[in-house]
């Protein structure tokens, strides 16, 4: 019997959860994970909707770049249940979850070689022979890169700036065609500049899948995304409506973050 | 001031030091070269009394040796280091470079001891030879002794691959082999490069070890593919019979010449290594 499945999993019974969407893209159900004998995450449960942004906020090393990694399992060893599109994360080929779900990383890696074979670094090996530059041309447009590198894609990928790089990532993560997307503060080494194209990008993107997107900088919160999760901790404090957690968090936590960017939950 | 001086007096000697190796052995062998001519590069024979001083059979014993070396110690290497990196845990793997660095600090007479007393006997029993003594016995042991740095030069250089490249990789779905070939080697070639090339050097430097196992026969292999016979290398060659040589004779300036030869045969391998 697997145990895993037969916890409760529905909006309702999630505790402090505003967030109702009929078919949730991502439910996340009591999700723990301990490192060395010391808890990392206790029992944090959410759901998100098919599309849109959620911001996951909270303080330095409350647990968002973790849960994301349990998320795409990059981490494994959690315990509770994780169902994308509502099928459990641990019975998913971990590969091809791992190509549904794109993870952009706070600091780009672009590979050694040109900006084309980068963007389709992803794909089967029949697939990246085969692939038309029309395929290569949308991603790089979906990305804001295309104008910038229209005429050197067969240069090195490391001769872009990091913000382009940046963005050349997420290329790489959109050629997949991923169903869902995970973004671990991509904008926190970027100029303005480059975090007002991400930003723009990305926001179009939520049209059509769902992003989880971790950051620190609450302005930023509040401008892009829909909802918002708080984690501190470790533990789940609030989700709620972005417009909601900002002007009427209901948590004292809540209201002590916003107001003071910290967070005591002991 | 004085720091920047000294940096700049530092690197200057580096350089002299460098070049005044094959400026010296140019000079030391200059005797040789107008006594026997540039034809002695290919000259068979080797009898310093009749000043006979062919360098071919010691030059192809040398490039044989070599190429048995590394045709075995770069994939043992490479492999033992994705394991050792890749795929042991993490005490497992400090085991196996502590073990590595052992065997990379013990002198290489020892190794030359080792092959007398187990490898020559194994080869004379398993291949049927006279005394075992051979290019395969010299291309063996150099195997053995470069291996070390090999593999922790791509222990290295696999360990330098960052976290974010890997979790880049991985977050594409890439299989592990995939990952390996794609992601990981590309990133980690040119730290391998080098310790191959550092390996290299090992290989064409030595000379206790390769002198107690190869044989000392001065003679091309026949056919030129029988690894199986004894035969002589540069190293060998200058180790066996430089204190025989009279200072200031042709014989020494021909071991001086053969010096030039395994010093531009260095130097030509690292250039073609590095392209």
């Amino acid at each position: 019997m697997n145990l895993n499945r037969s916890l409760p999993c529905t909006p309702m019974e999630s505790g402090a959860n505003k967030i109702v969407s009929a078919q949730p893209s991502l439910c996340l159900c009591n999700v723990s994970l301990q490192l060395d004998g010391h808890a990392i995450l206790g029992e944090i449960s959410l759901h998100m909707p098919q599309t849109g942004i959620t911001a996951l906020i909270g303080p330095s090393g409350a647990g968002k770049s973790t849960l994301l990694r349990c998320i795409n399992r990059l981490h494994d060893g959690w315990q509770g249940s994780i169902e994308l599109g509502g099928q459990s994360v641990r019975e998913t080929d971990v590969d091809s979850l791992r190509r549904q779900i794109g993870l952009i990383a706070q600091k780009p890696a672009v590979f050694p070689c040109s900006i084309r074979d980068n963007v389709i670094f992803g794909l089967p090996n029949q697939q990246r022979k085969s692939v038309s530059d029309e395929s290569i041309r949308q991603v790089l447009e979906q990305a804001a890169l295309w104008r910038e590198v229209e005429t050197r894609l067969n240069d090195d990928a490391d001769t872009l700036s990091v913000g382009q790089q940046q963005r050349l990532c997420l290329a790489r993560a959109l050629m997949l065609e991923p169903s869902f997307l995970l973004l671990d503060e991509p904008t926190s080494a970027l100029d303005p500049r480059s975090r007002d194209m991400i930003e723009h990008s990305l926001q179009s993107i939520a049209s059509q899948i769902p992003l989880l997107w971790v950051t620190h900088d609450l302005e930023q919160a509040k401008r892009i995304s829909e909802r918002v999760i708080f984690i501190c901790d470790g533990r789940l404090i609030e989700q709620a409506d972005a417009s909601d957690f900002f002007s009427r968090p209901e948590r004292m936590e809540s209201r002590e973050f916003l107001r003071w960017n910290v967070c005591d939950c002991d | 001031m004085l720091l920047k001086f000294s940096l700049y007096a530092c690197a200057l000697l580096v350089l002299v030091s460098a070049l005044s190796v094959p400026v010296f052995l140019l000079h030391a062998s200059m005797p040789f070269w107008q006594a026997a001519g540039i034809s002695s590069i290919w000259g068979r024979e080797w009898y310093p009394y009749e000043h006979l001083y062919g360098l071919l059979p010691a030059i192809t014993g040398t490039l044989w040796s070599i190429f048995i070396a590394l045709l075995i110690a770069i994939p043992c290497g490479i492999c033992a280091a994705i394991t050792a990196s890749e795929l042991l845990p993490r005490h497992l793997a400090e085991k196996a470079r502590i073990g590595m660095e052992v065997l990379a600090g013990i002198p290489s007479i020892v190794y030359g001891l080792i092959g007398l007393w187990v490898l020559l006997p194994f080869l004379q029993a398993v291949f049927d030879m006279l005394t075992g003594h051979s290019l395969l016995a010299a291309g063996l042991m150099l195997s053995l002794m470069i291996l070390p740095t090999i593999m922790l030069m791509s222990m290295d250089a696999l360990q330098q691959v960052t976290r974010e490249q890997r979790e880049a990789g991985q977050s594409l779905g890439l299989d592990w082999s995939t990952q390996l070939t794609r992601v990981l080697m590309p990133q980690a070639w040119p730290g391998m490069r080098s310790g191959i090339l550092l390996a290299l050097g090992r290989a064409l430097g030595e000379t206790m070890a390769v002198m107690l196992v190869v044989g000392s026969l001065d003679r091309l292999p026949q056919p030129f593919y029988n690894i199986l016979q004894p035969a002589q290398t540069l190293t060998s060659r200058i180790g066996r019979e430089i204190g025989e040589a009279a200072f200031g004779s042709i014989h020494f300036s021909a071991l001086m010449a053969a010096g030039l030869m395994l010093a531009m045969m260095g130097l030509t391998i690292s250039l073609l290594g590095k392209r």
